[in-house]
């Protein structure tokens, strides 16, 4: 009974210990991913962009750097190869990010490459666009006329040199936008849906989630890849696991250790107590 | 005087965009749901999925993309002009935007001349802000990429940068457990409720929770139980913040815009 009690004041550094060794052990061994279907939330997101019409263009804004990258790297590129795939182009962003289109780059171009997409004609990175002057304004703005708020590619290739961006002027040339980082702005879904009525998805990190599931109750959200279990879902839609197959088990045995913790503290906390009223 | 030709301009910015706003518009500027955006004869998705790798990417037709190109008609009579002005907004955001590391270089040279106690970070902040405003301005010149400053930017961005965001990132997890070993106790009934809606939210958002659930019926499992207290106390409680901050944002904004408890000198 006594080692029961010393739970309750373990040292922190063996919870440490245990953690790492609980969230390396799935990147060395692969763990089958059980198979439970796609929820609502994803499966909205792959319906909106499989209906994409020929001719339309989907807009991804790519806003996640290093810190998020162990969840948003997947989701962005479960959704690139869909589009590949169907042979829809896309146009990508990074408002408010300065690293978001290094990051969006090193996951987009080997995708491209792979299925013969062209750079210009079939895909534009317009980088980084400053949102200092509020972000509403600058999203309502590319909505009004992408050319002025954005004239120049991440290379600083003017866009009106780039065959593709002649189809995208404004919000209507484009089927829909998909914003992914470590919690997409409201403001998307305020002005890109809200006011001129293109769907726009999420794909955000699982902590800020919540946040999200009233827009996509109400409608006002087409669909959100949670976190990895987003991407791994939507890699099975695709038929082809992936980056977030493999990391959804990393999540599932770190939500697992902090079970595990909260049940140690509480099962120390239960039996320290118990000696203190026996000691009485 | 300065700060009355701020007043009026803010107003009339902000009387401006609640017009734009709230005048009726033509048809180019109404609203419509997905399918009044799309084209009558959407294509069927069926066949794209198994489309080979080297096929063309679909091209529209150049009615369609002439269509989508020109909204028929504009909105009311200040939409044109909401583009510049729309553009002077973000011009002015970035001079605020440059406010900030103006700031920063004030005080962290103060500190560095007095000598004062943080003179070593003052140092570090300052020598990083040169340095790095020093890469960025010259990576992709020809004379940039002789002095080495495109290298340079690839270690400062992707080696440090990221790895100090990496870090960073990657502690959450070892506070995360920490935390819930010192703080989820079960030790009055909100506790134990918190705990309780922790513990099937963090198995129904991973597959773990699906196959200690998977003999049970549909509505048992881990993930409808999640399901369930995202979508409806979730959403109820996320609603009720939001309608009450979003009040808050339009009394304040009132405020702002008006120039109401601000003093004029």
């Amino acid at each position: 009974m006594r080692w029961l009690t010393k739970l309750h004041t373990l040292n922190q550094r063996w919870l440490y210990l245990a953690t790492a060794m609980l969230l390396v052990l799935p990147l060395l061994v692969r763990v089958p991913v059980p198979s439970s279907g796609a929820s609502g939330a994803t499966r909205g997101l792959y319906d909106a962009i499989d209906s994409c019409p020929p001719g339309k263009v989907v807009m991804i804004n790519s806003n996640w750097d290093m810190g998020s990258r162990a969840e948003c790297e997947a989701q962005l590129d479960c959704v690139v190869r869909h589009l590949c795939r169907k042979r829809t182009r896309f146009v990508v962003t990074s408002v408010g990010l300065v690293f978001g289109p290094m990051f969006a780059e090193k996951v987009i171009r080997p995708i491209a490459r792979e299925h013969g997409y062209r750079y210009g004609r079939d895909w534009v990175n317009c980088g980084y666009i400053q949102a200092s002057g509020g972000l509403g304004v600058v999203v309502d703005g590319l909505c009004r006329d992408f050319h002025r708020v954005r004239p120049a590619d991440a290379n600083g290739t003017p866009i009106a040199e780039l065959p593709l961006m002649d189809r995208v002027r404004t919000v209507r040339d484009i089927h829909m936008v998909y914003c992914v980082g470590y919690a997409p702005e409201r403001e998307w879904i305020s002005f890109v849906n809200g006011q001129h009525g293109t769907p726009v998805g999420f794909g955000c990190m699982s902590i800020m989630a919540p946040e999200y599931y009233t827009f996509l109750d109400s409608g006002q959200l087409c669909g959100v890849l949670v976190g990895n279990r987003g991407s791994s879902e939507y890699e099975a839609l695709l038929g082809r696991p992936g980056l977030g197959s493999r990391l959804i088990m990393v999540a599932s045995f770190g939500n697992c250790a902090i079970l595990a913790a909260a049940v140690l503290g509480n099962v120390g906390m239960w039996a320290a107590e118990r000696k203190r009223r026996q000691a009485r | 005087m300065r700060k009355s030709v701020v007043r009026a301009i803010t107003f009339v910015a902000g009387l401006f965009f609640l017009l734009e706003f709230l005048l009726p518009a033509g048809e180019g500027r109404k609203p419509g749901g997905p399918a009044a955006t799309q084209p009558a004869a959407v294509a069927a998705p069926g066949g794209a999925a198994t489309a080979p790798a080297t096929a063309p990417v679909r091209a529209a037709a150049p009615a369609e993309v002439g269509a989508a190109a020109k909204p028929k008609k504009k909105g009311n009579f200040l939409t044109p002009l909401l583009p510049d002005v729309t553009n002077f907004a973000i011009v002015v955001g970035a001079m605020a935007f440059l406010l900030g590391p103006i700031n920063l270089v004030r005080n962290h040279l103060a500190t560095l001349l007095r000598r004062g106690k943080g003179r070593v970070e003052s140092c570090a902040f300052l020598a990083c802000l040169v340095l790095g405003i020093t890469v960025k301005s010259f990576e992709g010149s020809e004379l940039g990429a002789r002095l080495g400053m495109d290298v340079l930017h690839d270690a400062l961005s992707f080696g440090v940068a990221t790895a100090f965001f990496a870090s960073s990132m990657a502690l959450l997890a070892f506070y995360l457990v920490s935390a819930a070993h010192r703080a989820l106790r079960l030790n009055n009934l909100e506790a134990g409720l918190m705990l309780v809606a922790a513990t099937i939210v963090l198995l129904g958002q991973v597959p773990v929770g699906d196959w200690l659930t998977s003999g049970l019926p549909g509505w048992l499992q881990f993930r409808s139980w999640t399901q369930w207290l995202l979508t409806y106390p979730n959403g109820g409680v996320q609603r009720a913040v939001l309608i009450g901050a979003s009040g808050g944002a339009i009394a304040a904004s009132l405020r702002h815009w008006l120039g109401l408890g601000t003093r004029t000198e």
